[in-house]
């Protein structure tokens, strides 16, 4: 377990990461957290508690949309992906996300005295 | 997926969520079996990453935002089952909520259809009524108090012209309740009926913004001398009369004897211009209007009979339109010589809002009405404290329950929800069950208001307005005394809640649910001394000596001027009356005069003794045949009744009442061979041959304060027509109806009778409206004890249950039977005692408040306190025995043992 590697997520980032893998291709709930594990190297950990709420909800707020497909082991998956109004939603927010980050980049840029 | 589907597919969406959390965990699983790990430790490993599936699954749940609707339907189903288990307790909280809130219901649906409600015209609001009383039926001359809401036609022509104000100013008769018409429909072979029938002018609809349901409407150009007589029926009537045959319009009715057309049917809904018992069956136009109906007077400029309400242009303000008015009519009243230049000065007009049209009713039942408001609302405020009482006593028995809960882990939040829900589900039945309490209350009440076929535009229908009252006191009743025991079972520590348990031995209701019950007593003691005070109000107004004689007394009314009789012929007809009546087997006597005792009419005259205008009063006259004394049992006191000798051709004569001598001579001074005048114009005087006795004519609060005088029949006399036969038989006679009936059919087709009734009758329905507000109140007393009643006997018994290990305890140490009995009984008495020595004051205080409803009482009678006190003490003991009884028949081996 890699707690202390931890990042505790601000609020809506999380929606924005599933969105974006869910972005690439189909893709269940298992690979969209491996999927997030692997491309934050190993930094950031999805809990199940909070990625299967969140995938309903933004099923529910229709920027998601799941159909039940077997995988390559022959199971039944549920395979999420996004609608058109997701994709114009993630591309609004990515874009918000960066303008966001350049922002406090800025003013966080360069140390302060007390702060290493 | 909207929201509804989700909600209705909750059994898919469940698996679903279910399939993906287990391939999520199989997945899991599986990979980390291929990384080596054995599939036990596997398994085990990622259980512990996964966590709580459920806490996941309810998060997930959450997410649909169904589940608040889902845990409602819970509640509810689980609240249903609660009440489905305790019966008693449903059934006496329904029963409750169903009267307290049913009660409440009826008077509100009577208050806002009588006081609330505008008529069904266009715009209501913008209609102003001229004039603040509602005079009835025709006067004259100047007003004491100078203010006017009657007016003649010549004076409501002059001030249409004079005010552009108005986008329409109409007239309609005053009191037409008074005017039947005679109607025959044209070439149909029934008896002429009594119909009502109401003058109006002829921009009356017009003003209303009224569409014809049928034809057209009565216009301008129908209210014009000379124009063919016309009339618009009602919609009632079209429909129960001429079950709503289109052949009636354009059809030639007989009306009083003339030949008028109805061009159309008012629009279905419109009663006319004033809530009454008696709308109109037939509008006529103002000019058309015979001398047969009195049109003579009505075209007499100094005779007030219209009440004027106008529609106001937008814009107009009411202030300066009642100055100008009021200058206007003093314009008009100045040349007339009865008024004097102080009657001048005072003369004004003040403007009512119109939307309600004329509000005669409004006037007489207001007071009633309101009275009846408070009495309901206190039985309310008894049902409520029994609710509370009812919901406390179960909140504590459920502690137990609670704290079983809250341990298990329930929410506190969630507990009080579903507490709440469960009372407002009550609440909702009882609120259903006071809707069909009202339905019937409303029926009954009008029936005791209006007993007999009177037609009061009323539906006892609950409106909206009273359903939403309804659920509105009922959500109120529910959420206030659901959340208090709610609280009080969710806030208790559980470990302490269940230590304790059932096992208290100490204390029995609390504080609160004492004082409710004391409450109820001392509400319910107001309400018994009030039932007993107006039932005894009714008794003495019932047992007042009215000096007349009822027994196989029958009294019919018809008009004779409808029927087409002229000045010279009706002398003629009181003959044959008489005569014809007198053939009938079993008739002892035969009264004829214009009215009758307890008939209610009164037509007052300024009467004079000839050579002292300064002795004068105002009096009443009615004309009567010889016998008419005799028929109506007033016995004469002084000199001689009225006899066959008095003829048009013999002296000026007549027979005063006591009152009458009282108000016009000295003590001891005889009246006989005295002359006086009456009215204004210098007419032929009254010669005093006899006195009778003050029989009661209208109200007996006035009696002894009535003078009146008696002319005989054929002469000259301020009185019309003579409208009233009283027949006395030897003994009670079944078909008198149908006898007179067909005997006046005989003497003339066209005379109909306008009303048949036996003189007791007659007397009772002087007293409904007393006898309704008694009846009201002994039901609402009855209603307030029974609810007390019950409350009390709730407390008790709820005492006697936590006290019951204390009882055994007592009883195994020596107690005997009687001792636990009077030990019950006693508490159950204290509370009532004490509601007894809060209520009998408030009571007093209430009195003062209703004194003018009642009749010869100013304060409360010792009968109706006693009366009162014993009631509740007798239920209160009801109350108390019950549980006292069951406390004391307690085995004390199996109360000990029951811990």
């Amino acid at each position: 377990m890699k707690t202390e590697n931890r990042f505790d997520l601000p609020q809506g980032t999380l929606d924005l990461l599933i969105m974006r893998v869910v972005a690439l291709a189909p893709i269940h709930g298992y690979a969209i957290a491996q999927r997030i594990q692997q491309m934050s190297r190993e930094a950031l950990q999805v809990q199940q508690g909070s990625l299967y709420p969140a995938l309903h909800r933004l099923e529910y707020k229709k920027l998601l949309v799941a159909k039940w497909q077997p995988t390559e082991t022959g199971r039944e998956a549920k395979y999420y992906e996004l609608t058109a109004r997701g994709r114009a939603y993630l591309k609004d927010e990515t874009e918000n996300w960066k303008r966001l980050t350049d922002v406090v980049g800025l003013i966080l840029k360069g140390t302060v005295e007390g702060i290493s | 997926m909207s929201w509804l589907q989700r909600l209705l597919s909750r059994k898919q969406l469940e698996s679903d969520l279910d399939k993906e959390l287990r391939f999520h965990f199989e997945t899991q699983v599986a990979d980390k079996i291929r990384s080596g790990i054995p599939e036990n430790e596997a398994r085990r490993l990622a259980r512990l990453e996964f966590g709580g599936i459920d806490q996941i699954k309810e998060n997930c749940r959450e997410r649909r935002g169904t589940l608040w609707f889902e845990s409602f339907l819970q509640d509810v189903g689980y609240g249903l089952r609660q009440l489905r288990k305790a019966p008693g307790f449903t059934f006496t909280a329904v029963l409750t909520l169903a009267l307290g809130i049913g009660a409440n219901a009826t008077i509100f649906t009577l208050v806002n259809a009588v006081l609330l409600r505008n008529l069904p015209v266009v715009d209501p609001k913008s209609l102003v009524r001229l004039g603040d009383r509602a005079d009835c039926c025709q006067n004259s001359g100047p007003k004491s108090d100078g203010s006017y809401s009657m007016f003649s036609t010549q004076t409501y022509e002059q001030l249409k012209r004079t005010t552009p104000e108005f986008e329409e100013l109409a007239a309609m008769q005053a009191g037409f309740e008074n005017r039947a018409v005679v109607v025959r429909r044209d070439g149909s072979q029934e008896a002429a009926k009594p119909r009502m029938g109401e003058f109006i002018s002829g921009n009356y609809f017009g003003m209303f913004g009224l569409q014809p349901a049928k034809g057209r409407l009565i216009s301008d150009s129908d209210d014009v001398a000379g124009a063919t007589p016309v009339a618009a029926m009602s919609f009632a009537t079209w429909k129960n009369v001429y079950g709503e045959n289109d052949s009636v319009v354009g059809a030639t009715f007989w009306m009083n004897t003339k030949p008028v057309t109805v061009i159309g049917v008012a629009p279905e809904g419109f009663y006319g211009d004033r809530m009454s018992s008696t709308p109109p069956d037939f509008y006529l136009p103002i000019a058309t209007m015979p001398d047969e109906m009195g049109g003579k007077g009505m075209r007499d400029p100094t005779q007030n009979w219209l009440d004027l309400i106008g529609r106001v242009k937008p814009g107009v303000a009411v202030v300066p339109l009642q100055q100008k008015l009021s200058a206007e009519l003093k314009r008009i009243y100045a040349p007339d010589p009865h008024f004097s230049a102080a009657d001048i000065a005072k003369v004004h007009l003040v403007l009512t809002a119109g939307g309600a049209g004329t509000q005669s009713m409004q006037e007489n039942y207001a007071s009633n009405l309101k009275l009846l408001m408070w009495i309901a609302g206190l039985v309310l405020m008894i049902a409520c404290a029994n609710i509370a009482n009812l919901l406390l006593v179960r909140g504590m028995q459920r502690k137990a329950e609670m704290s079983v809960r809250t341990a298990l882990g329930a929410m506190r939040t969630r507990i009080v929800r579903q507490l709440l829900t469960e009372s407002l589900l009550l609440a909702g039945i009882g609120g259903l069950a006071a809707l069909a309490v009202s339905y019937g209350g409303a029926r009954m009440l009008l029936m005791l208001a209006f007993p007999g076929d009177q037609h009061l535009p009323i539906s006892s229908r609950p409106s909206i307005e009273v359903l939403g009252f309804a659920v509105c006191v009922a959500l109120i009743t529910g959420v206030l005394f659901g959340v208090a025991p709610s609280f009080i079972g969710a806030k208790a520590p559980p470990a302490d809640a269940l230590r304790n348990g059932t096992r208290a031995t100490a204390g029995g209701a609390s504080l609160l649910q004492r004082g409710l019950v004391v409450l109820q007593a001392a509400l319910s003691v107001v309400l018994l001394v009030g039932a007993g005070l107006f039932s005894q109000s009714l008794g003495k107004l019932q047992h007042t000596e009215m000096k007349l004689e009822s027994k196989n007394r029958y009294i019919l009314h018809i008009n004779a001027q409808a029927a087409g009789y002229k000045d010279e012929q009706v002398n003629a007809l009181y003959r044959t009356l008489e005569e014809r009546f007198h053939e009938i087997p079993g008739v002892v006597k035969v009264g004829v005069s214009t009215f009758t005792p307890m008939e209610g009419n009164d037509d007052g005259y300024g009467v004079h003794l000839v050579g002292q205008p300064g002795i004068q009063t105002s009096a009443t006259n009615i004309i009567v045949n010889a016998e008419y004394f005799d028929s109506v049992g007033t016995h004469v006191l002084m000199g001689r009744g009225i006899t066959a000798h008095d003829t048009a051709t013999s002296p000026h004569v007549a027979v005063v009442n006591e009152d009458f001598v009282k108000a016009l001579f000295k003590p001891g001074e005889s009246p006989i061979g005295h002359r006086f005048s009456a009215g204004d114009e210098p007419a032929q005087p009254y010669e005093i041959v006899g006195v009778v006795e003050g029989t009661s004519y209208t109200d007996v609060r006035r009696n002894g304060k009535r003078p009146m005088y008696f002319g005989p029949l054929t002469q000259p006399s301020e009185a019309g027509y003579a409208g009233a036969i009283v027949v006395e038989t030897s003994h009670p006679m079944s078909d008198m109806e149908s006898t007179a009936r067909r005997t006046l059919m005989e003497i003339n087709s066209n005379l109909a009778i306008q009303k048949f009734e036996t003189f007791d009758a007659q007397i009772a329905s002087r007293f409904t409206h007393e006898r309704m507000l008694s009846t009201l109140m002994k039901l609402f007393g009855g209603l307030a004890l029974l609810l007390a009643t019950v409350g009390l006997y709730g407390v008790t018994s709820y005492t006697v249950a936590r006290r019951t290990s204390e009882i055994g305890i007592r009883m195994a140490l020596g107690a005997d039977r009687t001792g636990v009995v009077a030990m019950i009984l006693r508490s159950a008495l204290l509370q009532t005692l004490f509601g007894l020595v809060i209520g009998i004051p408030v009571a007093f205080y209430g009195v003062t408040l209703v004194k003018s409803q009642l009749y010869e009482l100013t304060t409360v009678s010792s009968d109706a306190l006693l009366m009162a006190v014993a009631m509740l003490l007798a239920a209160a003991c009801v109350a108390g025995v019950i549980p006292a009884r069951g406390a004391a028949s307690v085995d004390p081996v199996r109360a000990l043992r029951s811990e």
